[in-house]
């Protein structure tokens, strides 16, 4: 086992702080979406260094890459849901979108 | 035909009908006006028809040789007693939903879309039991994810639909970064992404901080899915929006599928299996707990039954706790017979709703939600439906000779068996809850007996036979299960061994 | 032999209930013809197993695992009950054909009774416990289906449901009882344990104990969970008659009777069960006092008479008990079909709404009259041989003040039993409404229950031997009538019985000079109208429930960021706690 990089750990739990706050205060549906964007930067560069770390530097990016294809299609569904969202609700307010509850 | 054939065969012929439905489907509307979804419906049925065969080779080798595994590249796959019930379940219920639907879609817009992302949904479900390594796992899910947003928000015209669906993104995606983060710190720990490998090195490296983030930040991302309370804000207005055919996929199969992923990643990592099974079990408590009360006051349907499918996790979760606890079978084969009888029990209660629905307010053009007074006096009109959904509420009460009882008694006795003071007051509880459930099912069984019907009711269209024909499937199969509840050993107690070879028992 | 009769008894109701069903509400003729002929096959079925009694097993299918084994036994105790289902069953349904003549649903209707039938004989000769819940859950969802079979009345709909939740929450009674039962002994087989309780730890067979009377409790009605059985009475009064007088309410106590012999040792159960049945049977007998609709009043009786039975297995009068459900199954169904034929003739429930009826009802007033006679405990009927038996047993092995009790109810039975028959049959009549007597399927059905209710009683030696002999753990004797008739006679608690019942005849006669006693005991008037508070805790308890469910939705706040916050602290919470525990 190698030395633990604490700079990049350290950047792995501020790209997701970064994240999560923004997901648990913001309104506006567009920056949710590009929160979650954030959040799985986040787990890319922890699988990343999670290679770095025991060695196997291939399979951790190659998983990194892996979910980097998975994570587009989420986004991708994501805006096209904020598309139909506007085109419907007519905003993108998280406060307005709130008729199923109780 | 091998092993090997079968599994490979029982992932393809779905995942090869996908593309095949959408372009049949395109093509068909592209050179006719009308009836573009014809072969879309035919082909998805004969798919899923088709995919059976593989099942059955894969299951005869199983009963004879034990699990079967299959190596594709760095894709490996072993059938296991639990992918087996999971996969026959989601077989069975897939194709009750697919030929449901194929009256219920029918001509709805992207209706060939549905039917491919209902194919890929089960092939996600299917690889997902089956997976063996943890980043194979998560793809899986994210397959079984991917498909069942775009599901959820089918009709995109709807504006309540599309807020479900959103949320249900979000919510899950969210909890697939947690996800992710776990599988890293694992990774980074271990050097290894076998489950099987991952636990003989967690063993081996004792409890450390760092797999004890892992596994809650699995626990949290899978738990996500699996509806757990407080994790479930998602799902009744998934299970609620969705189209009724993908709310019954949803509460049948989805979530359980769900909770398996959970179980085979957090087995890997967690080194005491009496907390876990302690935690599992406070999980179960909440989950019937919230589910039962928050049921009790609603006036949806589908919503009441979303927030039944909470309290239902919650004995599955109760079986599966002690199991994990004691690490005997008992607890685990039940939890896996309610998997099974649940996703009879509420796929027939949402099919059912869904056709009063369809023929309700849908034939009418008419989206909004079905609400328990526009069930009145159903029984009039309806007879065999309204029968049908009476049957399935009642047999979620946990009242014989329906499957319910059957299986929850199974999990009650593994409580007991377990002679844990906490199991034990957890199985009263459980009990309790399963009085305080009739609380919502009766009422609505009696709207639909009365005389007097609504004026919804009154102005119904007729329900075709295809929307009966799986209600009259599953039917059978919760009477028969409750009178004869051996009939599905051969699944349950594979099944809950494989579910203490998780754990290491 | 015995196991096909089984089979029959269980299955023909059965078969016939499905039949029914299929037949559909458009062929009502069928229906009725079907529904009566497969209740009697059933009964026959069940009088034949009476010949083929004994105490081993003669079904056993294999569940495996935890289903355990699947055995039915036909002792003298599960026999004997068998018949009184199939048999008063089938007289209730003989007595729909004219009751419900006419009736929408028919289909529903019959099919829930004969599946009731089928379930009620199941639950009395299985020797599985687990079987047995599931028959027990059975009859409940019959019995809560009917009860709300007017679905479109919601009074009718909230006694069903809160029948069914009641006799749910007991049942976890039972359903621990039975789980205890197998993680000690790893089978569900009850005459294991009753042959020798040794073999169960005796924390744990005390648990089971208690288990098994709340769930009895909560069946039979008894205290504190009697309130059911009054709102129940909005079923048809065949469904009355057969699943809350005569049949589903004994279950409870035929489970105290059949697991006597093994409970008696655990500390403090006999007790309980005498306070139980004592209580119950005084609260009721007052509560029957004031009540002024005809069906309530048979309602508390029941209740009441019940209590009887529980006190005397409370006092180890496991065979008076037995013999008084015997008794009451006969003149308690022969009370409810005839008051069905008034409520039928009138169109009302209400007593003060009829009077004089007995003119124009001569053959309802006959059969009703005699078993009011039977209820009040007047010789000769049958009601009175049993419950001196009972009354006996109290003295001989019960606590004096319990006895006390027990001998004020009797006297209260006799003042409620003689007021009911004089505000429905004579008196002054009330409207000038023109009734007609009992039509011909109900007199073919009233008929055999009144004789049963004059001459039931000579069957007491037969009785005995019958349970003697297969029931061996029960310490049974089997004794001629005759024996039985001069122990009663000869006993003196048949004379205090008797005075205390005279005393209460002669009080309700000069009822106009107690004015002054009626004015002292005002405030239990009051008191049992509200049902002595009882009613108050029930609604309480829902409106809580209900409550918080209500602002417990307020946590699915429909705001997507509370929906993340949750995973947030779900995951700070499972950290906590594993970080805590280690």
């Amino acid at each position: 086992m190698t030395t633990i990089p604490y700079i990049d750990m350290l950047t792995v739990m501020i790209v997701f702080g970064i994240g999560l706050y923004t997901l648990l205060i913001t309104r506006n549906l567009i920056k949710v979406v590009i929160a979650l964007q954030i959040l799985v930067k986040a787990g890319m560069i922890a699988l990343v260094l999670a290679g770095r770390i025991n060695g196997q530097v291939m399979t951790g990016q190659s998983i990194a890459l892996t979910v980097i294809v998975a994570d587009t299609i989420v986004a991708v569904i994501a805006l096209a849901l904020a598309v139909q969202v506007k085109k419907h609700h007519g905003t993108v307010d998280l406060d307005k979108l709130r008729n199923l509850k109780g | 035909m091998t092993a090997q054939t079968a599994l490979t065969l029982l992932l393809a012929i779905p995942l090869g009908a996908a593309p095949v439905i959408y372009l049949a489907g395109r093509i068909a509307l592209k050179t006719r006006v009308k009836s573009g979804g014809a072969s879309a419906r035919i082909l998805a049925v004969l798919a899923l028809l088709a995919a059976m065969v593989p099942l059955y080779y894969a299951a005869m080798h199983f009963t004879s040789t034990g699990p079967l595994t299959l190596d594709i590249n760095r894709i490996s796959l072993q059938m296991d007693g639990i992918s087996l019930l999971v996969a026959l379940t989601a077989l069975i219920l897939g194709l009750c939903v697919t030929f449901f639907s194929t009256k219920y879609m029918q001509n709805d817009e992207g209706e060939e879309k549905f039917f491919a992302l209902l194919m890929i949904m089960i092939v996600g479900i299917i690889g997902l039991v089956c997976a063996t390594d943890l980043f194979n796992l998560w793809v899986w899910f994210e397959v079984m994810a991917v498909s069942s947003y775009l599901l959820v928000a089918f009709y995109r015209s709807q504006p309540d639909a599309l807020e479900a669906g959103v949320k249900y993104l979000v919510q899950s995606a969210t909890g697939s970064v947690f996800i992710l983060l776990g599988i890293a710190l694992t990774f980074a720990q271990t050097g290894v992404l076998n489950l099987h490998e991952i636990r003989l090195a967690v063993s081996a490296g004792g409890n450390s901080p760092i797999i004890l983030s892992a596994s809650v930040l699995m626990l949290i991302g899978f738990g996500v899915k699996a509806a757990l309370v407080p994790l479930h804000t998602w799902l009744p207005d998934a299970h609620s929006q969705a189209p009724s055919g993908i709310s019954a996929m949803l509460s049948g199969i989805v979530i359980e599928a769900g909770l398996v992923a959970l179980l085979r990643s957090t087995g890997a990592v967690i080194v005491s299996h009496t907390t876990w099974g302690y935690l599992i079990m406070a999980f179960g408590a909440l989950n019937l707990l919230v589910g039962n009360l928050m049921a009790l006051r609603q006036t949806q349907v589908k919503r009441m039954l979303a927030y039944s499918s909470v309290s239902q996790m919650g004995y599955i979760l109760v079986g599966i706790g002690v199991a994990v606890y004691t690490l005997q079978p008992e607890g685990a084969a039940g939890g896996f017979f309610h998997v099974i009888t649940h996703s009879l029990m509420k796929g027939a209660a949402f099919l059912a709703a869904g056709a009063l629905l369809y023929a309700l307010r849908m034939a009418h053009h008419n989206h909004e939600p079905l609400t328990v007074s526009d069930l009145d006096g159903a029984s009039q009109r309806y007879p065999v439906t309204a029968f049908f959904l009476a049957v399935a509420l009642l047999a979620l009460g946990g009242l014989p000779p329906l499957a319910g009882f059957m299986s929850k008694w199974q999990i009650f006795v593994a409580g007991f068996q377990s002679g844990n003071s906490l199991a034990i007051a957890l199985v009263i509880f459980a009990a309790i809850n399963s009085v305080l459930s009739l609380g919502y099912y009766a009422p609505l069984v009696n709207r639909m007996y009365r005389h007097e019907p609504s004026d919804l009711v009154k102005e119904g269209k007729p329900i075709s036979w295809v929307m009966v024909l799986p209600l009259v499937i599953m039917t059978v199969a919760i009477v028969a299960l409750g009178i004869w509840p051996p009939l599905v050993r051969w699944l349950t107690t594979p099944a809950a061994m494989s579910l203490l070879a998780i754990f290491g028992g | 032999m015995a196991s096909i009769l089984i089979y029959l008894v269980i299955g023909l109701p059965w078969i016939g209930a499905l039949l029914v069903w299929l037949a559909g509400d458009k062929r009502t003729t069928v229906q009725h013809i079907l529904a009566i002929l497969f209740s009697v096959a059933s009964g026959i079925a069940a009088v034949a197993l009476l010949f083929n009694t004994s105490s081993t097993t003669v079904i056993n299918l294999d569940a495996g695992g935890v289903f355990g084994q699947f055995t039915f036994v036909a002792d003298g105790l599960a026999v004997f009950l068998a018949v009184v289902a199939t048999v008063i069953g089938s007289l209730a349904v003989i007595f729909s054909v004219d009751y419900m003549h006419g009736e929408k649903s028919l289909g529903r209707y019959y099919a829930m009774v004969l599946f009731f039938i089928g379930g009620m004989a199941g639950l009395v000769l299985t020797s599985n416990l687990l079987l047995m819940f599931f028959f027990w859950e059975i009859t409940a969802l019959c019995s809560y289906a009917l009860i709300a079979f007017h679905n479109d009345d919601p009074k009718a709909v909230a006694g069903g449901i809160k029948a069914l939740i009641i006799t749910q929450l007991g049942g976890v009674g039972l359903l621990a009882g039975a789980l205890l039962l197998f993680s000690q002994t790893g089978s569900y087989d009850f005459n294991r344990m009753i042959a020798d309780p040794g073999i169960i730890d005796p924390r744990i067979l005390s648990g089971m104990a208690f288990g098994c009377l709340v769930a009895a409790a909560a069946k039979s009605a008894q205290f504190p969970f009697q309130t059911w059985l009054p709102d129940a009475m909005e079923a048809p009064t065949p469904i009355s008659a057969l699943i809350h007088a005569a049949t589903m309410v004994n279950a409870g106590v035929y489970l105290l009777a059949r697991f006597f012999p093994a409970f008696k040792g655990v500390p403090g159960w006999t007790t309980a069960v005498i306070l139980v049945g004592m209580i119950s049977a005084i609260l009721t007998a007052i509560m029957a006092l004031v009540a002024n609709d005809l069906k309530r009043v048979l309602a508390y009786s029941t209740v009441s008479q019940l209590g009887y039975m529980v006190f005397a297995i409370g006092c180890g009068g496991v065979y008076a008990s037995q013999f008084h459900l015997f008794s009451h199954s006969i003149f308690k169904a022969l009370l409810f079909l005839a008051a069905g034929a008034v409520i039928h003739s009138v169109g009302t429930r209400d007593m003060r709404q009829m009077g004089a009826l007995g003119k124009q009802m001569p053959l309802t007033r006959f059969v009703f009259v005699i078993g009011s006679l039977a209820l009040a405990g007047i010789p000769v009927l049958n009601g009175f041989w049993s419950k001196e038996l009972v009354l006996e047993a109290g003295l001989q092995h019960g606590p004096i003040w319990a006895y006390a009790f027990m001998l004020l109810s009797a006297g209260l039975t006799a003042f409620y039993t003689f007021r009911m028959v004089y505000m429905v049959f004579y008196g002054k009549p009330s409207s000038e409404k023109h009734v007609h007597d009992a039509q011909p399927a109900m007199k073919v059905a009233l008929i055999p229950l009144a004789a049963g209710a004059l001459l039931s009683w000579l069957l007491a030696g037969p009785f005995s031997s019958l349970l003697h002999n297969s029931l061996p753990a029960h310490e049974i004797h089997a004794i001629t009538t005759t024996e039985v008739l001069m122990e009663v006679l000869a006993a003196p608690a048949t004379y205090i019985a008797l005075a205390v019942v005279a005393l209460g005849l002669i009080a309700w006669w000069q009822r106009q000079h107690l004015g002054g006693v009626a004015h002292a005991f005002r405030w239990l008037t009051a008191a049992a109208e509200n049902s002595f508070g009882f009613e108050a805790v029930n609604a309480g308890i829902v409106r809580l429930t209900l409550g918080a469910a209500q602002k417990l939705r307020t946590t699915q706040t429909g705001l997507l960021n509370w929906n993340i916050a949750g995973l947030l602290i779900a995951f700070i919470a499972v950290i906590l706690i594993l970080v805590v525990r280690g």
